[in-house]
């Protein structure tokens, strides 16, 4: 069974999720505030983390960023509603998704599933050997790797996916639409940037690891094209 | 700086005020200086007393043929300095000169009540040796037309150097005047604007007197009404806040109702409302947290041809099946620094609001361009709607603001409210006006630089 680790300072609404969820076939985990959600998710049993940005003393962007720099567990954020802020902040530290809070726990659920689809298929040992090769990068879907002349790029596991979409349609072009669907498993949202905040935030490590200069173009009204050469 | 029309007006009455002073001075100083002049008719001093002996010394012993014999000698050497009158008592003077007969009756009256002053006496009343009495006396205008042989200048420098002086204190002092109404000017309009922030106080400095009293008035409107702006926006926001909780709550015990009896069109509809309800909260909190600024963090360079058009294009596609169209021009690039999703969402509210009142049949304009002198991105929005009442021209961007004319529209009334706060967060101004021929249009301004002239 899939273990949620549910991070949130309102306990009633936790009890609540947490019965939904049960009922939904997940097996859930509770952590009341920041410090004991960051050592329940670096124990290492649960999936996912679901964990809610606006809590006193320590906060989820800070929660995130402890988590983030131990493991790479995936983690979807709940978000004040109207406070853009947080929500980029938690997807540039690494959040694979945010739902903007309150929200209906069908959409809470789609999202989770969505997420966990993405990273499962690494678990599928068959195609744990496959690998793409765009120019000077090697993708490695599976072991969700990926090299740049012999050197690893460290991406979250949202960043992963939408690189690889690129990479698969290396010199097309591809739209924000679809690159939401593939690589968040949702459809784009009206006011949604996080493709353009997870593409920004990808660009930046390419430049890190394998030098200044163009991967990934932006098109505009269009979309975004992987360049190899 | 722009002086107003307060500072011309009182420079020039004060320094009209300051001249005609000025003349009035002058003429009454010139008139006493005669009337103090004719007062002394008669010369004084001991060379006139000198003069007089002499003349009398003459007179007495040696006859009036000797003094006039001395005296044509006089005139002879030095004719413009004979300036001793011998008069006898018939008023015939010596040489047959006449003078005025004011004159005359001082010397007289001089004769006989001499000053007691301690000076030699100016005036002496002499018998000759034929026994006739004469006067002797020398008047003040031959004194001095002998002290001063030349008239003297008008005194230009000083007439230039007052008039000047008048001019520079005049424009002092109306600047002065003129200076802390002006600032009370810009202050006003600054609140209105709604920079409820804005103080004069420190601005007058350590002036002391009723304009100053009016600038600390003003500071206190302006901190009370502040004050009270920001209680109910911290109400507004501190009430979304807390519905937020149990509106979690709600959603999450809906979604177990949902689990144990399934659909059901009661539990359906409750759902929708708690969306509904949620949306509004959200909205309300995009509202507030636009009003506490946006995080400059958060700002990025934006291609605002690109979101625009991007904005147009969805609206379009939503607009097409209701028999209405979006037309976008703008060849410019033009790049803004600003919050993308704000600046998205504010943009989208206007284009979507101007499709949702464009009448049917009808396009609605969005045009990009770029004003060069201000380094501002301009994108006008028009629709061709049934516009909005002059006096609602502002009203349309507060929050919950419903047409007069009584049309009911979708959504919960933020939008342009939010879209107003959003421009602004991001440095740049919307207003709104009629257009001629019907419908309304909606000018946001932004701060840009641009990337490519238009081509």
């Amino acid at each position: 069974m899939t273990r949620v680790l549910l991070i949130d300072d309102d306990v009633e609404l936790a009890e609540l999720l947490k019965a939904y969820l049960e009922r939904e076939g997940f097996e859930v985990r509770l952590a009341a505030d920041g410090e004991q959600g960051v050592r329940e998710a670096l124990r290492g049993d649960c999936a996912i983390v679901i964990l809610d940005v606006m809590m006193p003393r320590l906060n989820g962007i800070e929660v995130l960023s402890r988590i983030r720099a131990h493991s790479r567990l995936p983690v979807l954020m709940l978000t004040a509603k109207g406070d853009d802020v947080d929500r980029i902040v938690g997807l540039e530290l690494g959040a694979d998704d945010y739902v903007p809070k309150p929200c209906t726990p069908r959409e809470l659920v789609a999202r989770l599933r969505a997420i966990l689809r993405r990273t499962q298929e690494a678990q599928n040992p068959e195609r744990r050997r496959e690998s793409l090769q765009a120019g000077l990068l090697q993708i490695w879907p599976t072991q969700r790797r990926v090299q740049c002349q012999g050197h690893n790029l460290e991406l979250t596991s949202t960043e992963f996916n939408l690189l690889e979409v690129l990479v698969r349609n290396a010199g097309y072009v591809v739209s924000k639409q679809e690159l939401s669907e593939q690589g968040l498993g949702r459809a784009l949202t009206r006011y949604d940037r996080s493709i353009d905040v997870h593409v920004s935030s990808i660009r930046h490590k390419l430049a890190q690891v394998c030098g200044e200069r163009t991967w990934i173009r932006t098109i505009r009204g269009l979309g975004y094209q992987f360049l190899q050469e | 700086m722009n002086l107003g029309r307060l500072f011309w007006k009182s420079f020039l009455a004060f320094w009209g005020a300051l001249v005609l002073a000025g003349l009035a001075a002058g003429m009454m100083i010139s008139l006493l200086n005669e009337a103090h002049t004719r007062d002394l008719q008669l010369a004084a001093g001991p060379r006139t007393a000198f003069i007089v002996n002499n003349a009398a010394a003459t007179l007495r012993y040696g006859g009036v043929a000797a003094l006039r014999e001395v005296m044509r000698e006089w005139q002879q050497e030095r004719p413009e300095d004979v300036s001793l009158y011998v008069v006898d008592a018939q008023s015939h003077e010596l040489l047959g000169r006449t003078l005025p007969i004011s004159v005359l009756a001082r010397a007289r009256a001089r004769a006989r009540t001499p000053l007691n002053d301690g000076h030699p006496p100016n005036v002496r009343e002499v018998m000759s040796t034929d026994g006739q009495r004469y006067l002797l006396f020398i008047p003040a205008e031959a004194e001095a037309a002998h002290l001063r042989a030349r008239p003297e200048p008008l005194p230009w420098v000083p007439i230039g150097g007052g008039l000047f002086a008048s001019l520079v204190f005049s424009a002092l002092l109306a600047w002065y005047l003129a200076k802390p109404i002006g600032l009370l000017r810009w202050a006003f309009a600054a609140l209105a604007e709604g920079r409820l922030d804005t103080r004069v106080q420190p601005l007058m400095g350590r002036r002391r007197d009723e304009v100053a009293d009016l600038g600390a008035d003003f500071d206190r409107m302006a901190q009370q009404l502040g004050r009270l702006i920001d209680a109910q926006r911290r109400l507004l926001h501190d009430v979304s806040h807390e519905l937020r909780s149990p509106l979690a709550r709600l959603q999450a015990a809906i979604g177990l109702l949902r689990q144990d009896l399934g659909t059901h069109v009661l539990i359906e509809r409750i759902e929708r409302e708690s969306v509904r309800l949620d949306e509004l909260v959200g909205e309300l909190l995009t509202l507030s947290h636009l009003e506490a600024g946006t995080d400059p963090r958060a700002r990025e360079a934006v291609d605002l041809l690109d979101l625009v058009a991007e904005i147009v294009e969805d609206a379009r596609f939503e607009a097409q099946p209701q028999r209405r169209d979006v037309r976008f021009s703008g060849a410019a690039e033009i790049r803004v620094m600003a919050h993308v999703g704000s600046l998205y969402r504010a943009l989208e509210n206007v284009i979507r609001n101007a499709v949702k009142y464009t009448a049917e049949d009808s396009v609605v304009e969005v045009q990009v361009d770029y004003l060069a002198p201000t380094q501002q991105a301009r994108i006008i929005i028009g629709d061709r709607g049934p516009g909005v009442p002059r006096a609602d021209l502002s009203a349309i961007f507060e929050p919950f603001y419903r047409s007069a004319n009584g049309q009911k529209a979708a959504g919960f009334g933020l939008g342009l409210a939010i879209a107003r706060r959003a421009i602004e967060a991001n440095g740049g101004r919307i207003r709104a006006h009629n257009r001629s021929g019907g419908g309304l249009c909606m000018e946001i301004l932004l701060p840009g630089e641009i990337q490519r002239p238009s081509s």
